[in-house]
């Protein structure tokens, strides 16, 4: 292998394949990468965004927002396709050009590398993290006669926060300045971070342009859906009705239900007997898909565990309430687990079997364990409710 | 040799000479061989196996790898304070030192995988090779991933190797929280005091015969089998006082198959070789040149704990008595002990329910240094000024490891020390400055 290599994904030799009925055409429309033609339901905050950027644009001043909303509510795309519909009127003319970059938070070794990057796309230079950011200090602070407008897309910016914020502090200082002609997108998960975790010189230049992305609505997923599927009919109105009311209830995020649209068309296909004549997706293909993706593996991995491992579980809510608290040690479990093999009538286990039993159920995250060179001293805990625990021994 | 160690891919003179070198170990070996199987099969992936101190683990696999010409590589965890010395060294051993120098610097396990993967492609495996890793116990405390992946190194090289673990410690104490590739399990059991008769009665003296040599391990065992089973303990103990044993025999005092009268020679020499060569205090060497001064009696020299007297100043001997006064005594009889009118108390109305047991029992208690002070000034008859002096001994005391200093949260404000010395060794301090000590501990009262 090569020193330096950098590692990335093959590229395909064959094209993709062409959707060849219905319900693979739906599924390569209801794909997440797959851009959709217009945004719908986020109308107000396209529109609050472009007039924003576009005005600084015009402008030739800085400026900083920042958009909140919890994943899935479209912030990225909302902004790319901003970006798209400014692009699109710099080649009709009707506003003066400018630079789009964009860096993410997410993609970074090191905060400090979003220098390097901005600095990159910006000139093409390669510099240390330093250099660039003095580089960028001078670009930015210096006037230039026919500089154009700069717009930064700054997504995951939690992870940009270094212990004295200074990259953050950068990043919302560059368009402060008279000459910069810097506009910068934040986006980030949470409303209050500028409140939570930023200095106060910090939060002040962020300013009080701020957005949220409220979470999608039943009737906002189904439109989506809709919009997406544009025309194909491969769906029944209530199935999509029940997704799109699932997700709302639990979350609202769209990337969610278009993974289940996409899940519950697979399961129609299998489901189908006759291969050729493949129906519209029904309601029991998607409570499939709906029960395959909410229900909890943990209870599923309780009932498939085997007998003594059931018998540990049992031994440990016993020794729990006895005890009165949540937390025991495996010498006092076990004791109660080998009592509950004799009740069950089962061969005594020995401490090795059953101390392989309670780290093989600590493995798959149903206890927490402490290091097991503690031996027959380590504390045992439920990482998930007794209740729980309880149903899924209970219902076989 | 009872059984014989039978396996249809090794040679049968080869099986016959690992057989003689590993007596009362031929169940072990013969299952070690038939998990092991062929040279050309495929071996499990990863064998796991324990047994107390001296019970033949790594003498067993080096012997049958040895001599049955097996590739590989032992790898004691000791030596490889960083994994990078293990790579290296499994790699030099497989495939020759360029292996090893393809490594990178400071190389991560994926290198390691990497370059054997790369190395093994061009010479692969024609027979399992084996590495066997003693002393496991400490790859715990390596990175995490190392343990997992040596037991499931079989299918990362996709090469045809065994990683053989040799502990002292049970698997159970080895799983990694995560989970992990199961490895075989096997145990060394003890060897029974009729094992190591039969085995430390090889070792015999040429110019005497197998029944004399034997009767002397038999007396050997019956003197030390209670309180040692460890093979190599009682090997050296064999060693070192069977010249004293053949004495009589060499001055024609006894016939050799007197043995009766040799017992009765050798027996209080071994009584007294448990109390001091057995516990190291005096050493082997000490201990030979002991047996060939005739006059002089075994056991007069002094041994190492005998050394316990230390030469310290004036002020800090009252400090040191302060110390352990205050590290053993219950605050709330300060008053009695150490104040002039303190009026007749007897110990039972100190005596509070829970406090039954001796306090030399329960283990020194901290104290601050104002009670400390306290108790100095007045155990000592003159007046002491509070100089640097005194506060600098007291810091001292504490280098030397004659008191410790418990909760380093403040140095200056108020520092707690334990007393951190024995009663035998303030016994002595306080007859030396003319101190009675045990007037004033409470436990004696």
């Amino acid at each position: 292998t090569p020193r330096l290599a950098t590692p990335s994904i093959p590229s395909r030799t064959l094209p993709a394949r062409q959707p060849t009925n219905v319900l693979e055409e739906a599924r390569t429309r209801l794909h997440v990468s797959s851009v959709p033609e217009s945004l719908p339901c986020r109308e107000q905050e396209f529109q609050d965004i472009y007039s924003f950027v576009e005005s600084k644009i015009i402008d030739g001043t800085g400026g900083c927002m920042y958009i909140s909303g919890v994943p899935g509510t479209g912030k990225t795309a909302t902004v790319h396709e901003v970006m798209r519909c400014l692009e699109r009127a710099t080649d009709m003319d009707e506003i003066p050009p400018f630079r789009f970059i964009e860096i993410n938070g997410m993609k970074m070794t090191d905060p400090h590398q979003s220098y390097v990057q901005i600095l990159q796309k910006l000139t093409g230079q390669k510099a240390t993290a330093d250099h660039a950011a003095a580089l960028l200090e001078k670009r930015f602070s210096n006037p230039a006669p026919r500089k154009e407008t700069t717009v930064l897309l700054v997504d995951e910016l939690d992870l940009l926060w270094t212990r004295k914020q200074n990259v953050m502090y950068n990043l919302f200082d560059w368009p402060t300045r008279r000459h910069a002609r810097l506009v910068v997108l934040t986006i980030a998960n949470t409303m209050d971070l500028p409140e939570r975790i930023m200095i106060n010189r910090v939060a002040s230049r962020l300013g009080l342009t701020r957005m949220s992305f409220q979470p999608y609505s039943f009737k906002q997923l189904q439109q989506i859906i809709m919009s997406r599927l544009n025309k194909v009919k491969a769906f029944e109105e209530d199935a999509l009705q029940l997704v799109s009311r699932k997700v709302a209830a639990l979350s609202g995020d769209a990337r969610r239900c278009l993974d289940i649209c996409r899940r519950a068309t697979e399961i129609c296909e299998h489901s189908a007997a006759d291969p050729s004549a493949k129906g519209l997706v029904g309601m029991s293909h998607v409570m499939e898909a709906l029960n395959e993706m909410f229900s909890s593996a943990y209870i599923t991995a309780i009932k498939c565990a085997s007998v003594q491992e059931q018998l540990f579980l049992r031994a440990l809510i016993a020794e729990f309430r006895r005890l009165g608290l949540e937390e025991a040690t495996f010498q006092q479990v076990f004791v109660q687990h080998q009592a509950l093999c004799r009740v069950e009538g089962l061969q005594p286990v020995s401490v090795s079997e059953s101390l392989a039993v309670c780290q093989r159920l600590g493995a798959c995250r149903l206890l927490l364990l402490e290091p097991s060179r503690l031996g027959v001293l380590q504390r045992v805990r439920l990482n998930i409710s007794q209740d729980d625990v309880l149903f899924a021994l209970k219902a076989d | 040799m009872t059984t014989l160690l039978q396996h249809p891919g090794y040679e049968e003179g080869r099986l016959q000479k690992v057989a003689e070198l590993l007596p009362c170990r031929e169940v072990q070996a013969g299952m070690l061989l038939s998990l092991m199987g062929e040279p050309q099969q495929y071996s499990y992936p990863s064998i796991f196996i324990y047994g107390h101190r001296a019970s033949g683990k790594s003498h067993v696999m080096h012997v049958l790898l040895k001599e049955l010409e097996l590739p590989h590589a032992t790898v004691s965890c000791v030596e490889c304070v960083s994994v990078v010395l293990l790579f290296e060294h499994v790699l030099r051993s497989f495939f020759g030192s360029d292996a090893a120098s393809l490594l990178p610097c400071s190389p991560s396990l994926s290198d390691f995988v990497r370059v054997y993967r790369q190395q093994c492609s061009q010479s692969p495996a024609k027979e399992t090779r084996y590495i066997v890793m003693e002393k496991a116990e400490l790859l715990r405390d390596t990175d995490a991933n190392v343990l997992p992946a040596l037991l499931r190194l079989q299918e990362l090289v996709e090469d045809n190797v065994t990683v053989i673990l040799l502990s002292e410690i049970v698997w159970d104490k080895f799983r990694p929280n995560t989970g992990c590739f199961e490895p075989l399990v096997l145990n060394f059991p003890d060897y029974s005091k009729g094992e190591l008769q039969q085995i430390l009665s090889r070792d015999r003296h040429p110019s005497y015969s197998a029944e004399f040599y034997s009767s002397y391990i038999n007396i050997l065992l019956g003197v030390f089998y209670s309180v040692c089973r460890d093979l190599r303990e009682l090997r050296h103990l064999a060693a070192l006082n069977f010249s004293k044993f053949c004495e009589p025999v060499e001055e024609g005092k006894v016939k050799e198959t007197d043995t009766h009268k040799l017992w009765r020679n050798i027996e209080p020499h071994l009584k007294k070789a448990m109390q001091t060569v057995y516990l190291r205090e005096v050493s082997s060497l000490q201990w030979e040149q002991m047996q060939q001064m005739e006059e002089k009696e075994t056991g007069i020299l002094r041994g190492l704990s005998a050394h316990t007297h230390v030469e310290l100043p004036y002020y800090s001997k009252f400090l040191l008595i302060a110390a352990y006064l205050a590290s053993y005594n219950p605050a709330r009889t300060d008053k009695r002990f150490f104040l002039k009118h303190h009026g007749k108390i007897r110990k039972t109305n100190f005596l509070k329910k829970n406090e039954k047991t001796s306090n030399h029992l329960l283990g020194p208690k901290p104290f601050p240094l104002d009670r400390l002070l306290a108790i100095f000034y007045s155990v000592v008859d003159s007046r002491v000024a509070p100089t640097a002096s005194i506060f600098s001994q007291i810091s001292s005391l504490v280098t030397l490891q004659l008191l410790a200093q418990v909760s380093h949260d403040d140095q200056l404000d108020a520092p707690k020390y334990k007393c951190a010395v024995s009663m035998d060794f303030i016994c002595a301090i306080s007859r030396t400055v003319n101190f009675d000590i045990v007037k004033y501990l409470y436990d004696f009262l």
